[in-house]
């Protein structure tokens, strides 16, 4: 400003007039420009259209690769699938790919993709495009043997949901949750492990005793859950591959919650071996144990923090359930939710941004979260006999027991509460759900 | 000398005296002569209308027819012829003592008659003689007023000359001043004329003083009018230019509403975003409103994060961008939008 008015005075009029409009449109070329911040986004899922794969060979029966790759990410609660009957047209490839058509659709993205039959392998090449930057994201091949059709289409998912979100996908992890049937001495308890849509389920344990809470090994291969064969609750590791289980946990009194650590070479336990119930860290490889809590009320059902060194755990030494957090062993408990009189069962994510539970409103139970930055709670439920939240390895997904006509059913929601997506009913009462870890 | 010339024309009118007063004097006479016809004619003419009622009025009488034989009749016409006898008789009688009144009247004014003619005559007599005397009197102040013209012309003669030699030496007089008073006058004339011409010379070159006095406070004038026009003229401008700025910040403030809601619709925060992400994307717009170019000109580190701003821009087909010229060209020909998810789902 001050440079414009000595030009001003400096020259005759016009000439300065002429010099002040030129000053201004170079302050205005060198004034910072318009700046407009976008705060909020769509609060609709993504749309994206997954073009039924063209296939060259003979396919197996049963699901379509797009099809399971569509449910796969309508599951995931953040993609709006096109229904393929709407498309204009079905491309397989890139040249085919008319990107003014599918931005007339409101498509976001595109997936296209051929499926080769070469012996007993299905090899398929993908593509994913961006419709409004018309370009290609993501293109690549993965084949699988033709039995496992749905493990290439579910790896697929997973490509095209990392390319879109930046996260990875969860949709070649599995579930572990255990089913009863019968009552009584007719009574057969479960261990089932299935695909996270539910599918592919294999039953690794069958007892007529109680199963509890499977809990997943860091890296995929392995399951702890409590055990009631022998009478009592016995924790016991079980090797999925070759079926292989041993107890690691066979204290007198109470054994249980076993809670894996993330580097897989130890594990939390509750065990009331010295009275009351205590949380211990026990040292898979050596069965050394060491005592994280101390105190005359029960603490019980402990799980890592992101950090691998904290803990989240129950107690009810403030009179009723309540979560508390402990930065270390022995360290001071400090207590996380204040919300209702019970809330318990604490499931952290991996991020260390929230930590899920059991948490009771009026006589209903719901699963709740705390924003671990705030300290803010939410319900993100809306069934009433909610139990066993457990995170999805990403973060984004929850799957928790929930009680549908009197029958147990799992539930998978989005994190933050939005779509929900009921698992297919097996048969009898399904509970205690656990999401397995990604496995590279 | 009005007054000689009046002098002079009252002795050219003397000799006119004397036939006026005869003039008047034979009016006079005539007169008198008309007074006296009329007052002697007037008698003569008076007895005239008795003279002829006197003819109109006199029938004979005529012996009446006898008629005996009648009885009755006859004594009534008898008695009526009685009675007319007797009327003829009264009437006769009448007749002549008016005829005798009538001649003692002629015999009266046959005398008066005679004595108006010797009073006539005597007049007349005495006329004359009174003309004879005035006629003689008339002749002796004739002859009396001619002495006296002449006499009078002589003295006129005499004071003329004595005039004239007056009037001479008067006008050689006023001759003489008169020239004197023209010396003096152009001697005035000359002065003043001088005065005048040193006058207008000072004059001149005090009004040329004052032009240039003038003119130096017209010019200062003039350049301080200037410059508070022109100080005028740029506060106005700057005037006009913030409003005109206000004006084009309010209607992109509009726009940038409209493009904000429109990106808030068309953006999807991948499930990986955080509130402290932030991405930036500079985009340049042609005046359709279509979007010609959109550089990533600041990542959020997050490869999802920056694809999902960059596909955001890119999905408006059209931005909403104000019609006016100034104002794209301001704030839309080329901008940023910037994505931070502040609540995220």
């Amino acid at each position: 400003m001050n440079a414009h008015d000595s030009y001003r005075q400096g020259f005759p009029f016009t000439t300065a007039l002429a010099a002040l409009v030129v000053l201004m449109l170079l302050a205005s070329q060198a004034r910072a420009e318009l700046l407009i911040r976008i705060t909020e986004g769509a609060d609709s899922a993504i749309p994206i259209a997954v073009v039924p794969f063209a296939e060259s060979g003979a396919m197996p029966a049963g699901d379509k690769v797009s099809s399971i790759v569509q449910s796969d990410l309508t599951m995931s609660g953040e993609f709006r699938p096109l229904e393929p009957s709407r498309m204009l047209s079905l491309p397989s490839q890139r040249s085919e790919v008319y990107f003014r058509d599918w931005r007339l659709l409101g498509q976001r993205y595109v997936l296209v993709g051929q499926l080769t039959r070469s012996g007993d392998r299905i090899e398929a090449r993908y593509e994913l495009f961006d419709v409004n930057r018309e370009e290609r994201i993501l293109g690549e091949t993965a084949g699988a043997s033709a039995s496992n059709v749905r493990t290439l289409a579910h790896h697929i998912s997973d490509r095209v949901y990392e390319a879109i979100t930046g996260d990875p996908g969860v949709f070649s992890t599995k579930l572990a949750y255990v089913t009863v049937t019968g009552d009584g001495d007719n009574a057969r308890y479960r261990l089932h492990v299935s695909d996270v849509d539910g599918k592919r389920s294999r039953i690794r344990l069958e007892s007529r005793e109680p199963i509890l809470s499977p809990a997943w090994s860091p890296d995929g291969k392995q399951l702890a859950y409590v055990s009631f064969e022998t009478g009592k609750p016995v924790v016991f590791v079980h090797e999925l591959a070759s079926g292989n289980r041993k107890k690691v946990a066979d204290f007198p009194g109470l054994n249980s919650a076993p809670a894996w650590s993330p580097d897989g070479k130890s594990m939390l336990l509750t065990l009331s071996k010295d009275g009351n119930a205590e949380i211990y860290r026990l040292d898979i490889a050596s069965g050394n144990l060491t005592r994280m809590t101390n105190h005359w009320a029960i603490d019980t059902e402990g799980a890592w923090d992101h950090t691998g060194r904290g803990i989240y755990f129950t107690s009810d030494r403030s009179g009723g359930p309540q979560i508390y957090h402990m930065d270390r062993a022995g360290a001071e408990p400090r207590r996380i939710t204040f919300g209702s009189r019970y809330n318990a069962r604490p499931r952290p994510d991996a991020k260390g941004e929230y930590v899920y539970y059991v948490h009771q409103r009026e006589r209903a139970f719901h699963i709740a979260r705390t924003n671990l930055k705030n300290g803010e709670e939410s319900v993100i439920t809306r069934t009433e006999s909610d139990e066993s939240p457990s995170v999805s390895p990403n973060g984004r997904l929850l799957i928790y027991a929930t009680q549908q006509n009197g029958t147990g059913v799992l539930t998978v929601v989005s994190a933050n509460g939005g779509a929900a997506y009921s698992l297919p009913a097996s048969d009898g009462d399904v509970r205690e759900p656990a999401w397995g870890p990604i496995v590279r | 000398m009005k007054g000689h010339e009046r002098e002079t024309i009252s002795t050219d009118t003397a000799p006119l005296k004397s036939p006026v007063v005869m003039s008047v004097a034979l009016h006079l006479l005539i007169v008198g002569i008309a007074l006296a016809g009329w007052s002697w004619t007037s008698p003569i003419s008076e007895p005239e209308p008795r003279t002829i009622s006197a003819r109109l009025v006199s029938p004979e009488p005529r012996p009446s027819p006898v008629v005996d034989e009648q009885d009755q009749r006859d004594r009534e016409q008898e008695r009526r012829q009685q009675q007319e006898r007797e009327r003829q008789q009264q009437e006769a009688e009448r007749r002549r003592q008016q005829e005798e009144q009538a001649r003692r009247e002629a015999e009266r004014q046959a005398q008066e008659q005679a004595r108006q003619r010797e009073e006539e005559r005597k007049r007349q007599e005495a006329q004359a003689r009174e003309r004879a005397e005035q006629q003689a009197r008339e002749q002796e102040a004739a002859r009396q007023k001619a002495e006296a013209e002449a006499k009078e012309r002589e003295r006129q003669r005499a004071e003329e000359e004595r005039k004239r030699q007056e009037e001479a030496k008067r006008k050689a007089e006023e001759e003489k001043r008169r020239q004197e008073e023209r010396r003096r006058q152009e001697e005035a004339e000359r002065k003043r004329q001088e005065e005048a011409a040193r006058q207008e010379a000072e004059r001149k070159r005090q009004e040329a003083e004052r032009r240039l006095r003038e003119q130096q406070l017209e010019a200062l004038a003039d350049e301080s009018r200037r410059e508070r026009e022109a100080e005028a003229r740029r506060q106005q401008e700057a005037a006009a230019a913030r409003a005109r700025e206000a004006q084009m910040l309010s209607e992109s403030e509009k726009y940038q509403a409209l493009i904000r809601e429109r990106l808030s619709q068309a953006w999807y925060p991948p499930s990986s975003a955080t509130e402290d992400m932030t991405a930036r994307v500079q985009i340049t717009l042609l005046p359709t409103g279509e979007l010609v170019n959109a550089r990533l000109v600041s990542s959020s580190g997050n490869t999802a994060f920056d694809n999902s701003a960059l596909g955001a821009v890119r999905s408006l087909s059209r931005y909403p961008i104000p019609s006016d010229r100034d104002t794209f060209e301001r704030y839309f020909r080329q901008f940023t939008i910037e994505f931070n998810p502040q609540r995220l789902r």
